[in-house]
């Protein structure tokens, strides 16, 4: 038993490092540390994403044949980790990481061909119409109905918390098809352009004035008919291939220790105002640490998950937990950064982004500005993408039997 | 023994629940973009019903309410969600200027004065070090000036002797510099730095007797705003369909609704126990407050789902109000470890 690398992993981690090292300019760094919002903005992601396409680097999910690296799971694992390490801004993951393999999975050689290309160069900006008003935890009810009238589809009804639907021309939604069948069986997965008249975007502001989600309705919106991903009916079960896929390997620990080194360092500078500084604070080194250990012990079941698909065996059981874990580690280290800055903690900018010549005035630190948009925003980590009270009945049932 | 409202503790809670009637997001939001960050039409108008008077003695115009009269004040506001600031602007500037010639200006809603007590470097410090006032010349800076962006006096806390004391400055002074910043409860607060202004004072007011109080509406105000989100996420699960039934169905959520309507009658104790017996601890119970207000809220936003997120809910507006009174005068963190060791 052991934890180390092999070798030629090694080698290619010190080739990730060079490469990041000569690539991250200070722009990319200070606006992927500047983001308070889970997504980072298109101005950011475009600059990153040209960068790594053009070193065969930024569809590493996907299979060779469709433009990815072949990467093994463990140089995934360790690119991701070195990105997280370095703080290169996240990428628009709901055309790499959510549509794109479904596409590479289900899709027609044509559908390929026409949409895989233009994810990798950015020309599509991809979003994702899954919840409704009526469809959040329960996802099956979907009701937004699309109808093959000729060969087109029309679309009618709404999506809600539809991420980055204002910069996106493009959207995977989960649509009924057929009304008259079980809820499940009844669900199609249909591809819409979004500029059209029949699509309207409609801002939702967070409580962290982050726009960052929408409402996005379709009124007789049209897409061809050879949009449609699988079969008619089909949706579910490519709903749930695309949620296992992002369940397939994971690497969230090292971003969770790295922020929580930044923390440190901003504890050291921070004054108590009695004794030196913040880092002797009881309350803060004590959470740091409690942090600190659970972060270490989560990268290490990752490493176990990612142990298991090295040797081409299934993830283990363990995958279930890697969301409901690192989203509530991420809130717990984020309402620290809040309670590190004290007052200066409490000052929430209305104005984004918070990088760049546009960025407000902060009052102490960027770091302290960033802290209270940063909590705000990060409670949604518990709910989207399955709630946590979702993740832990699934749980129950599938990895438990209860 | 009695935990009852007596008669004129009902008229404040129904004067309070009347003012804030019909007052929405939409409502909230357009008071909070007027300058400053405070509507003075509706501050006036919270000043007419004698609810800044409330604070302030007799002697100096006021009705001099009790603490319980007080309370019930803070609670009712953090129940209805009010925007205005009547702690910061209203309750302790009326301690603070007790026998003041511009308290009557403060009751009357016609100033808004803004206490200035935060220095930077400082944290939750409340003995003055960088802001000095020599030969009734004040310089230095604050921050954390809630309220400062539409003062139009500060009382401020300052060094002079090596003592600290309380001085009133004229806001709209040539050599006195504020700069307005959001805060998280959609207020406005303001770095303030003082180019050697004139500042009358020491005032006569007990600055620490004043914070204890402070920290006792901060809890009120607390207590009201967890009890309302309570309410609100109690109806939300009684409603919300998902799975082909109400999500209150779910055992699970049965549950945490408990435990957080456990944690709310605690809180209401707690808050009861501040008015009642003399010398509690004030900071340490409003640290106990503050952290069942904090577990309520963000388990408000949980179950409110991606509702809860936005900015066009109460839930959230509650969240954020209750996470800056926690730290008001001291997080909850500092405020436990102090009474544990005082203990």
């Amino acid at each position: 038993m052991d934890m180390d690398f092999a070798p030629e992993d090694l080698a290619f981690q010190k080739e990730v490092r060079a490469f990041l090292d000569d690539k991250l300019n200070a722009r990319l760094r200070e606006g992927a540390a500047n983001t308070p919002s889970v997504f980072t903005e298109p101005d950011i992601t475009r600059e990153w994403q040209a960068i790594l396409a053009e070193k065969g680097w930024l569809a590493t999910s996907w299979p060779v044949e469709d433009g990815g690296p072949g990467w093994t799971p463990t140089q995934k694992y360790i690119f991701e980790k070195e990105c997280a390490i370095a703080g290169a801004p996240s990428l628009p993951i709901l055309g790499l990481r959510l549509v794109g393999p479904v596409i590479c999975h289900f899709g027609t050689p044509e559908q390929k061909a026409r949409f895989l290309p233009r994810i990798i160069s950015g020309e599509d900006y991809w979003c994702q119409g899954y919840s409704e008003p009526g469809a959040g935890s329960d996802l099956a009810a979907v009701k937004t109905r699309a109808e093959r009238i000729g060969d087109k589809y029309v679309v009618n009804g709404s999506k809600i918390w539809t991420t980055h639907a204002h910069h996106a021309n493009w959207i995977f939604a989960l649509v009924r098809t057929d009304p008259s069948v079980q809820k499940q069986r009844g669900i199609s997965f249909l591809l819409v352009p979004m500029e059209q008249p029949g699509v309207t975007v409609s801002p939702i502001i967070t409580m962290a004035n982050d726009h960052e989600v929408n409402a996005t309705f379709f009124d007789n919106a049209e897409t061809p008919a050879d949009n449609l991903i699988g079969e008619e009916g089909q949706g579910w079960t490519i709903a749930k291939f695309l949620l296992e896929n992002e369940r397939g390997g994971s690497c969230a620990a090292p971003a969770l220790l790295a922020k929580l080194d930044r923390i440190e360092r901003w504890a050291k500078e921070e004054a108590s105002g009695t004794n030196g500084s913040m880092i002797h604070d009881p309350n803060i080194s004590q959470r740091l640490a409690r942090l600190r250990l659970e972060a270490q012990a989560f990268e290490v079941t990752e490493l176990r998950i990612l142990a298991e698909l090295a040797k081409g065996r299934p993830a283990g059981p363990q995958t279930s937990l890697v969301k409901l874990t690192s989203s509530n580690l991420r809130q717990a280290i984020d309402e620290l950064a809040v309670d590190l800055f004290g007052y200066e903690g409490l000052q929430l900018p209305v104005t984004r982004p918070l990088y760049g010549n546009e960025a407000p005035e902060f009052v102490g630190s960027r770091a302290a500005q960033l802290s209270m948009p940063a909590y705000l925003n990060g409670r949604a980590y518990t709910i989207f993408g399955g709630s946590d009270e979702v993740q832990k009945t699934i749980i129950a049932k599938q990895v438990l039997g209860l | 023994m009695n935990f009852d409202l007596d008669e004129n503790q009902e008229l404040f809670k129904a004067a309070v629940e009347r003012f804030c009637q019909g007052q929405d997001v939409a409502a909230r939001r357009a008071a909070r973009a007027q300058p400053g960050g405070i509507d003075r039409a509706r501050w006036q108008e919270l000043a007419e019903l004698g609810l800044i008077g409330l604070a302030a003695g007799e002697a100096d115009g006021g009705m001099d309410g009790s603490h319980g009269d007080l309370a019930v004040v803070a609670q009712a506001l953090g129940h209805a969600q009010a925007v205005e600031p009547w702690l910061e602007c209203g309750f302790i500037p009326a301690r603070l200027l007790a026998g003041t010639d511009q308290l009557a200006g403060v009751i009357a809603g016609e100033t808004v004065a803004a206490f200035a007590f935060a220095e930077p470097a400082r944290r939750f410090v409340l003995e003055a070090q960088g802001v000095k006032v020599r030969g009734g010349k004040i310089s230095g800076t604050k921050q954390f000036v809630l309220g400062g962006g539409a003062a139009d006096i500060f009382v401020v806390s300052a060094e002079d002797g090596g003592k600290t004391g309380l001085y009133v400055v004229d806001a709209k002074a040539a050599d006195v510099e504020v700069r307005p910043y959001p805060v998280a409860d959609g207020g406005v607060a303001a770095i303030v730095t003082f180019h050697d202004a004139a500042a009358e004072g020491p005032l006569a007011a007990d600055l620490g007797a004043v914070i204890d109080e402070a920290r006792m509406m901060a809890a009120a105000e607390m207590t009201g705003i967890a009890q309302r989100l309570f309410a609100d996420t109690l109806e939300y699960l009684k409603t919300r369909e998902q799975f082909g039934q109400p999500l209150g169905r779910f055992q699970v959520l049965q549950h945490r609704m408990v435990d957080a309507y456990a944690r709310v009658e605690s809180i209401q104790s707690a808050i009861l126990r501040a008015l009642l017996q003399p010398a509690a601890p004030m900071a340490a119970i409003k640290a106990h407050v503050a952290e069942n207000a904090i577990w309520v809220a963000h388990q408000a936003v949980q179950l409110h789902g991606g509702m809860g997120m936005s900015d066009e809910l109460g839930v959230g507006h509650g969240l954020k109000r209750i996470v800056l009174l926690s730290k008001l005068f001291g997080d909850p963190a500092s405020d436990i470890l102090d009474y544990a060791r005082a203990a």
